[in-house]
């Protein structure tokens, strides 16, 4: 059949992964889970790099960990420390939920309607907070050790 | 009594006429509403006073046909489903759905929703074909057994899971959730053996993986189908299957007898006759 | 089943990745709570302390470990995001080769240092 007219695209693209509208709270840890994955990866191929290529020598490793002492450096390791504590609760989350586990069973939709997220919100919002302690256990090793 | 109020409401609708432009651009209407107004009810005031042109596709006004799906402030929502009052705004945004081809104005073309939705086979598939060709009985299923899909067999297919989803923002070949959900629908239904086929599809690499729980899709949906739950059972049943670990291993018997706790009824007569019928020659 | 496989593999190197880099950042950036617990970490990044551990057979192996787990959860994460940015069958294919070859390449070159440091 032909096409009188072409039709729109309309695919929100990449911009469709952070922006949601009013969407509930998942739909930004899903975001958050990209970025902080994406994130992690990145230092791991620099950490990665680092840690073999100048290990052969005294010098040159403790040259570089002189480098890496600097307090800017410190803070860029503390953000990988928070994006592990995220990624690796909302992780376990992901886990369950995608296993089918704490999700519920398919209920009649009688408004108004609460799905099956919002059912387990409660706890399932308090394993992925449990990250915000396990990052102030590590800030105050990041503050004493300087 | 208190006399219904009418407070005017401005309308920016984007408009999008492929004969004439292939550019957008916002169209700008001020519409008196009153309480218990929907979006829908506006949009034809709209078409009936102030711009004839105005393209969107609309049938049942309650929710029931799927047609009037539409980005309403920027949230997905069925325009006959949402009332003005409750946006709070006194301005209203309306948009056609993203992450599908858009025809004209808020029309947009559904056709990959419907393509995917059969790609997943959405009906039953018996292993004994004669019986299902020519059924002798009544295929029985318990009130538990229909009660564990009953919520997904609700869809109306609007597409408004399909724009909520971030993965069918990039993907276009990703089954999305409406047909996805429909895949658990028919693979949990008691009566279908189907599951191996499904499955293939399921597995495959514009399948089910590509979901990572952003759970938008049963946020937005407007009728309380909860597409994220039913492919997470989903995933649940295929990682089961595959591992054969997770949960109990039904293997579908090739024939699966019906149970007939009641004396057989005889299938009804039609009422109709139709002479090419199969069963009459 | 093969993505199947493939996903349920991401579940568990991630559960496995969070136990062993867990120890792994606990050693490395929680040495003050550590010493306070009696448990010495000989200041993690001296030049003697990596060699230390380089030369203990179960340290080599819970990084040798490690590493495995973290590269397959992470490049069959970054393959799932550029699968959706890109649905030409070739590229995907393209896709799949590059990261499977800088895996194995990236296994390869983080295990033959810390063997070689292991054996010297």
């Amino acid at each position: 059949m032909r096409e009188p007219h072409p039709k729109r695209k309309n695919y929100l693209g990449i911009m469709g992964w952070i922006w949601g509208g009013n969407y509930r709270i998942e739909r930004y840890l899903y975001t958050l889970h990209r970025v902080t994955g994406l994130g992690i990866l990145l230092f791991f191929l620099v950490h990665l790099c680092v840690t073999t290529f100048f290990r052969m020598q005294q010098q040159s490793w403790e040259a570089a960990m002189e480098i890496l002492h600097n307090p800017w450096f410190k803070l860029g390791e503390y953000l990988v420390v928070l994006a592990f504590a995220y990624h690796s609760l909302n992780g376990l989350r992901l886990i369950i939920q995608e296993l089918g586990f704490g999700m519920g069973k398919p209920a009649p939709p009688i408004y108004p309607y609460r799905d099956s997220l919002r059912k387990s919100r409660r706890w399932s919002m308090a394993l992925v907070g449990t990250a915000a302690l396990i990052a102030l256990v590590f800030l105050y090793d990041f503050l004493v050790g300087g | 009594m208190k006399e219904l109020s009418s407070k005017n409401i401005t309308f920016k609708i984007r408009r999008y006429n492929p004969e004439k432009s292939n550019k957008t651009h916002f169209a700008t209407f001020v519409v008196p509403t009153t309480r218990g107004m929907t979006v829908l009810d506006a949009l034809l005031y709209i078409k009936e006073n102030l711009d004839s042109t105005l393209a969107f596709r609309t049938s049942c006004r309650m929710a029931i046909c799927g047609s009037c799906g539409m980005l309403i402030n920027k949230y997905p929502h069925l325009a006959c489903h949402t009332q003005i009052e409750e946006l709070k705004t006194k301005t209203v945004t309306v948009e056609p759905l993203p992450n599908l081809p858009v025809i004209k104005d808020l029309v947009v073309d559904l056709s990959p929703l419907f393509e995917k939705h059969k790609l997943v086979k959405p009906y039953i598939i018996r292993a004994d074909r004669p019986e299902m060709d020519n059924p002798t009985a009544e295929f029985a299923q318990s009130p538990e057994e229909l009660e564990s899909f009953l919520q997904f067999t609700y869809c109306v297919k609007c597409g408004i899971c399909i724009s909520a989803c971030p993965t069918s923002a990039t993907d276009k070949q990703f089954l999305g959730p409406q047909a996805l959900a429909q895949c658990y629908r028919y693979c949990t239904d008691s009566r279908d053996d189907g599951e191996r086929e499904r499955f293939l599809l399921a597995d495959s690499e514009n399948g089910i993986w590509h979901c990572h729980l952003a759970g938008a899709c049963s946020d937005a949906c407007p009728k309380g189908v909860d597409p994220a739950l039913a492919i997470q059972l989903l995933k649940r049943q295929l990682v089961a299957r595959a591992t054969n670990l997770l949960g109990k291993r039904e293997l579908t018997p090739l024939v699966t007898p019906p149970v007939h706790s009641k004396p057989k009824l005889p299938f009804p007569q039609f009422t109709v006759n139709d002479k090419t019928d199969a069963r009459e020659g | 089943m093969k993505n199947a496989y493939l996903w349920l593999a991401q579940l568990v190197t991630g559960i496995l990745v969070a136990v062993t880099l867990g120890i792994h950042m606990v050693w490395m950036h929680l040495d003050n709570i550590l010493s306070a617990l009696g448990i010495d970490a000989n200041e993690p990044t001296s030049w003697s302390s990596m060699i230390q551990r380089s030369r203990d057979i179960v340290w080599a192996t819970l990084y040798i470990a490690l590493l495995a787990f973290v590269l397959y959860h992470a490049l069959y994460g970054l393959r799932n995001i550029l699968f959706e940015l890109v649905q030409s069958r070739g590229i995907r294919r393209a896709v799949t080769w590059g990261i499977l070859a800088f895996g194995i390449l990236a296994f390869a070159w983080g295990t033959y240092v810390p063997v070689i440091l292991l054996i010297k």
